[in-house]
């Protein structure tokens, strides 16, 4: 059978507490790993099974190790959290299309919050392959700015910015790529909505193409309920082949399906 | 061991090895599920359903999670009739299980028109009508909620096809007997029990709905008991099949609505908690009657439910 995204059964390898509440899980997971692209996700399936599954951005996949990097902030991340190492979990995926790389040279990656998930495979990618890669990444405070050590080992530039003022920049992180110089010809993000809008407007007065991992609820997370639209301009490539309806210059689509990453210009947010 | 269970029903004149249904708007078409599910183990999918014009569908929010169970407001996202059989069906043969399609509409002649192109086409085994989706407006409702006008529209919609017509009907009601005798006198084959019950969630910080449709229907297993009781008024009042839904997510909760009067059931908000489930509930069913010595899930329908007309159920079988 061709690789692809299937159920995977995993087993808990590792847990690691990276700040209170902040909670990274490492899995036994090769099949999956091997698949995973950057930006993709995961639907984890409850252990107790009595909730809908949660969406969770792959945040590592190499070799016989995929990991979920994820805040606690609710009933079912809470049961997540209280898993440990032996411990097994089923992950739906990897879902989704992720991050398109092209032969980007110079790459400005901006990240918010959770956002920090989705984008450490790109980062890597991009490394690997001989590209400037620069992490603008905020948090409400320092100790929310988490792992930063793999980032700047995997060979990012890291620039900074909390709310507090506690580390890097006082302010919002989309300012400090407002001011830099040297333009990357590549911006990519996740976090926070706002944050993803203020990108999509830098990005617009840089004069540089983003590509914007949204954040959305979703039931499903495959495509089959319709519950996770954004309007996109319908002569996106990933806008899903619909009819004109009422003015008919955009058309929903699935942020499970056809994204989570979306082309900035594309968007009609 | 299981295997010589018999679980297969009869719906109209749609027979299905399973009697598992994947509820409208909760699967896709199938497709979406196929790299997690064995379709080939589950009954039939009940598609999205399309209506006449295409529909760009609600504002977001269209999710809330809601204390076991969620509310949706989708609002019947669609591209029309036209375009989904010029595009859409054809695909739909390469399915490993039976495909009903779902329809819905405004009107009397839409429900009509679009059920008679649908119909008309081989990939589609069946013809669910969705007279009861409670997030279009209150238009969308109106019929299942009106005897008189679920009878005005079967009647219109079995005037146009031979296909097994399924009705789907809203919780939504004072007396849903009343309204599944009058489906039934119009010419329906069976009923689907039922669609979701309407409900809003509101965000205490912002003042507002948190959906975008301000309203939207509830589902999973907070409205299973309603819906076990919904089947036992129907199972009543009809002697055709019924399709029983709402919040069944493993076999002890399928089994309510076979012993309330069900023939078969429909899973839908349990595919987003896990897409295995469909497979495991037919799995379990096997288990559970094999284990009381049981060959067939036929012996049990309807056993919890004193009114229950037992010979009408499956008239044509062998016994
Ligand atoms: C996201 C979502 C979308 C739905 N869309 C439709 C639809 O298009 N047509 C329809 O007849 N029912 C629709 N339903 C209702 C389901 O088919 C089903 O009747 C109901 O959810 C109860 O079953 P459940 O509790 O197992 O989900 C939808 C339900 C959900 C949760
Ligand atoms: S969550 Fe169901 S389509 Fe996206």
């Amino acid at each position: 059978m061709l690789p692809g995204p299937s159920v995977h059964d995993v087993v808990v390898l590792d847990r690691t507490e990276l700040a209170r509440g902040v909670i990274l899980l490492g899995f036994y997971a090769p099949e999956l790993a091997a698949v995973t692209s950057p930006g993709q996700f995961v639907m984890a399936i409850p252990p107790g099974g009595e909730r809908a599954a949660t969406a969770l951005a792959i945040y590592e996949a190499q070799g016989e190790r995929a990991s979920l990097l994820f805040f606690v902030c609710g009933a079912r991340t809470r049961e997540l959290a209280e898993l440990r190492p032996g411990d097994k979990l089923s992950l739906t995926g990897p879902l989704g299309n992720g991050f398109t790389l092209e032969s980007a040279r110079d790459v400005a990656i901006v990240a918010g919050g959770v956002g920090i998930a989705s984008v450490l495979l790109p980062a890597q990618r991009l490394a690997e392959r001989g590209a400037r890669v620069r992490l603008f990444y905020g948090a409400r405070n320092s100790e929310l700015l988490v792992d930063r050590d793999r980032f700047a080992s995997a060979g990012c530039e890291l620039c900074c910015a909390t709310d507090d003022g506690s580390f890097g920049h006082h302010g919002f992180i989309t300012e400090l790529l407002a001011q830099t110089d040297d333009k990357p010809d590549l911006i990519l993000a996740c976090g926070p909505s706002p944050m993803l809008r203020a990108t999509a407007l830098v990005a617009a007065e840089l004069g540089v193409r983003a590509q914007l991992a949204l954040e959305e609820t979703f039931a499903c997370g495959v495509g089959g309920c319709w519950g996770c639209v954004v309007p996109l301009d319908r002569a996106s490539v990933q806008a899903p082949k619909f009819p004109k309806t009422g003015s008919g210059d955009y058309v929903h689509a699935r942020v499970c399906k056809e994204g989570p990453v979306f082309w900035a210009h594309e968007l009609r947010w | 061991m299981v295997s010589k269970v018999d679980l297969s029903v009869r719906i109209g004149k749609l027979e299905l090895p399973y009697p598992t249904l994947m509820a409208s708007g909760c699967y896709g078409s199938g497709e979406e599920f196929e790299a997690f599910a064995d379709l080939s183990k589950i009954g039939a999918v009940v598609l999205k359903s399309v209506t006449r014009e295409p529909r760009l569908g609600n504002p977001m929010p269209r999710l809330v999670s809601t204390p076991a169970g969620m509310l949706n407001a989708i609002g019947l996202q669609n591209p029309g009739i036209d375009w989904y059989l010029e595009h859409e069906v054809a695909k739909f043969a390469k399915r490993p299980c039976a495909v009903v399609g779902s329809v819905a509409a405004f009107s009397v002649d839409d429900y009509a028109y679009v059920t008679e192109r649908l119909a008309a086409r081989a990939e589609i085994a069946a013809i669910e009508l969705n007279i009861s989706c409670p997030n279009v407006g209150s238009e969308g409702e109106t019929f299942a909620c009106d005897p008189d006008l679920t009878g005005k529209v079967v009647r219109a919609v079995r005037a146009v096809t031979d296909k097994t017509l399924i009705v789907k009907l809203s919780p939504n009601v004072t007396d849903i007997a009343a309204i599944a005798a009058e489906a039934e006198r119009a010419g329906a084959d069976a009923l689907a029990v039922i669609n979701t019950l309407r409900g809003m969630s509101i965000d205490v910080h912002a003042w507002k709905p948190r959906l975008g449709n301000l309203t939207g229907g509830l589902s999973g297993p907070a409205i299973r008991p309603v819906a076990v009781l919904a089947v036992y008024e129907a199972a009543r009042a009809v002697s055709i099949p019924i399709v029983g839904q709402g919040g069944i997510e493993n076999a002890t909760d399928a089994l309510e609505f076979f012993l309330a009067g069900a023939s078969a059931i429909a899973i839908g908000t349990a595919n987003f908690t896990d897409p295995r489930i469909p497979e495991r509930i037919v799995d379990e069913l096997g288990a559970y009657l094999a284990a009381r010595g049981l060959q067939s899930l036929r012996d049990i329908v309807g056993k919890a439910n004193a009114g229950f007309g037992t010979p009408f159920q499956y008239e044509g079988d062998a016994g």
